[in-house]
């Protein structure tokens, strides 16, 4: 099978949801010697983003990219394997959940999608999450981005205070603070010290991409 | 025979044990199946308003099938509710037609409308919005004095006594607090004995039972947000209230609406999705009135108007609703677009219309992302009252009305959301009465609506 080939079904398995497939391809690719880095890059990569125009465009749904994004996970996991160590790649990691005392998720679940589907490496902590937890895991996998939902106004002071708990443990600077939800908006994200605020899916993946540099 | 909500508590604790996320994957796969073998593709017809019964029922149909092959999960304990076929046949017969509620000269009865009907429908006017505090009991009063308001619902605030509201011992005291702001409204304006429906400040148990008392707090005659979370999902909260409200008697209200792009996919799934969750809101919470349809994230996020297919999906939930069950189900009207804008009157013009057609009540008019003290005013929730009598006086069909909302959504599809201004900027809450400005947007509209066919008192 040619490169040309085993790129093309990576990039299927990943359209057609298919983690088998994309299991598949990534084994046929290192035992073809393939470089694992252009595997993901060309192949993974362009997939997993035309997953996310069509479920931004409301062709698919969110189930779809889910599936979607556990193909690509599957699929990588072989490819990083087969990296040297000097070549391993380090992608973002974003810790994301939705405040203590509030049990909506929707939103946050949109969020974290598409946050993977960007690359980013996504810890969801689900609902009724914690200040606590959300440090914890933060600094346990070493995250960059701590993102938190809120569709209560009586939930979202949590916000304020993991970023206080942040700042009394000196370590505001280590993270950046993503925030978002119903009631949320810019100007509160800018009352409690947020870095940056999210209406939506796409623009809290824009936002994300800006504070940690990333294009 | 109707199932005993401690039996669904037992349930809940006994039930096969499943991760929420392949839950959500199973009802996913569960609702797809269903679309095809019930033959749903209903997103895919140029018409605004469904005009084909069979699709309803069809609708109808599948959602049941969902309960009985899928259930219910329970967040709380991660496991699934079964229903047996029976069960859920029973309950929908059991469901009530109508709702007494209310007190004294103040009593309403709130009931299901009629798809293509005559009858002026039940109105929620307002609230499920954010309001400061020092607001709180006048914005009340110029809401209950609506001469149509059936019931109000309570409001959400970020303090209370200046005080950040935050956990339970606060949220429990805020409750308490609402719940006295709305009994003093309703006092103010002369009608002390209308229901007021409690908005939860919070979805603990301490805050739902902290405002059951007769004098100051919800009496029997009075309802409850009880929201069955998306997803056919329950928790232990909601369920701990449901049983002692059903003991002390009330109504619970239902936010049972699909939303598409989600976990149960396209407009089809949703609206599966949305009338399998009012019915297992009645069944779990006691729920009695709802409000399901079809929602789109755009909507919700007031990032963009967004009409078609969706105005489509949410008549087939209200069809599906009216012609197999006793459902009283109301039409949430969230224009995203914000007060005192053009953009939000025609928006809400075109939910108003849509509900009145397919005898869905009207429901507690809002921005659908409410800014603080932004969220809505009087003169909206009079707005829709008369969009919904000119729609009745007109006597539009479903298909008449469909085009009618195409010649409307044309001028608004796919724009972005526009921002407006808040209450104090466009409403005298002393006065009762819009700012010119907003008079002025309202009188055109309205004239504009007279033009295309709706007849205005």
């Amino acid at each position: 099978m040619s490169e040309e080939e085993i790129l093309g079904n990576l990039r299927q398995a990943v359209l057609n949801y298919d983690s088998d497939g994309a299991i598949k391809a990534a084994e046929e690719a290192i035992k073809a010697n393939v470089d694992p880095l252009k595997a993901i890059e060309e192949g993974l990569a362009p997939a997993i983003r035309e997953v996310g125009e069509r479920f931004h465009r409301y062709e698919i749904y969110l189930p779809h990219v889910i599936i979607a994004a556990d193909a690509m996970t599957a699929a990588m996991r072989i490819l990083e394997a087969a990296l040297p160590k000097d070549r391993v790649l380090k992608r973002k990691a974003i810790v994301i959940g939705t405040v203590e005392g509030d049990i909506h998720e929707i939103g946050k679940n949109v969020v974290a999608i598409m946050l993977k589907v960007a690359g980013f490496e996504v810890y969801d902590l689900g609902i009724d999450v914690k200040v606590s937890s959300f440090i914890d895991k933060a600094q346990a996998k070493g995250a960059d981005v701590i993102a938190m939902s809120s569709l209560m106004t009586t939930s979202m002071p949590n916000m304020g205070d993991l970023i206080e708990e942040l700042r009394s443990t000196n370590l505001r600077e280590r993270f950046k603070v993503v925030v978002g939800g119903g009631p949320v908006t810019q100007g509160y994200a800018d009352k409690i010290g947020s870095d940056g605020f999210g209406r939506d899916g796409d623009e809290a993946v824009k936002v994300v991409k800006r504070l940690v540099g990333v294009q | 025979m109707m199932i005993d909500l401690v039996e669904v508590a037992e349930r809940s604790r006994t039930g096969v044990k499943m991760a929420s996320r392949d839950w959500e994957l199973g009802l996913f796969k569960k609702i797809e199946e269903l679309i095809k073998e019930h033959n749903l593709g209903f997103s895919k017809a140029e018409e605004f308003l469904n005009t084909d019964n069979s699709v309803a029922d069809a609708a109808f149909k599948a959602a049941v099938d969902f309960i009985v092959d899928v259930g219910a999960y329970c967040i709380s304990t991660g496991r699934i509710i079964r229903f047996s076929e029976d069960e859920v046949k029973d309950a929908i017969k059991a469901a009530p037609r109508e709702i007494v509620m209310g007190e004294g000269k103040d009593v309403r009865i709130f009931k299901q409308g009629k798809i293509e009907g005559k009858e002026p429908l039940n109105i929620c006017p307002g609230h499920h919005a954010p309001f400061t505090e020092d607001l709180g009991t006048l914005v009340v009063k110029n809401f209950a004095q609506i001469p149509r308001a059936d019931f109000l619902e309570g409001f959400n605030f970020p303090e209370v006594d200046g005080r950040e509201i935050l956990g339970p011992p606060l949220e429990a005291y805020a409750s308490r607090k609402q719940a006295a702001y709305l009994r003093e409204g309703i006092r103010r304006a002369g009608k002390p004995g209308m229901a007021i429906v409690y908005y939860p400040i919070s979805t603990r148990a301490s805050s739902f039972l902290s405002v059951l008392d007769q004098e100051c707090g919800l009496r029997s005659t009075d309802g409850v947000l009880f929201t069955l979370l998306p997803d056919v999902k329950i928790e232990y909260d909601y369920l701990t209230s449901a049983i002692i409200y059903e003991q002390h008697g009330f109504f619970g209200v239902n936010g049972s609406f699909g939303i598409m792009g989600g976990f149960c996919g396209g407009p089809e799934g949703a609206a599966v999705e949305s009338i399998a969750r009012t019915i297992v809101g009645w069944m779990v919470y006691r729920d009695k009135l709802h409000y399901p349809g079809v929602e789109h994230m755009l909507t919700l996020t007031a990032t963009k108007m967004t009409f078609h297919p969706i105005n489509n999906a949410r008549s087939v939930v209200y069809q599906a609703l009216n012609r197999n069950s006793n459902a009283i189900y109301m039409e949430w009207v969230i224009p995203s677009s914000e007060l005192c804008t053009e953009e939000h009157l025609w928006e809400s013009a075109v939910r108003s219309i849509e509900g009145t057609i397919n005898g869905a009540n009207l429901y507690a008019h809002r921005v659908s992302r409410p800014r603080m003290n932004a969220g809505q005013t009087p003169l909206e929730a009079e707005f829709m009252i008369e969009v919904s009598d000119a729609t009745l006086k007109a006597g539009l069909k479903r298909g008449d009305g469909g085009e009618l909302l195409k010649k409307i959504t044309g001028r608004l599809e796919g724009r972005s959301s526009v921002q407006g201004k808040t209450i104090q900027e466009c409403y005298d809450l002393v006065k009762h009465r819009p700012s010119a400005e907003y008079g002025e947007i309202y009188g055109k509209v309205k004239k504009d609506l007279a033009d295309l066919g709706l007849e205005f008192e």
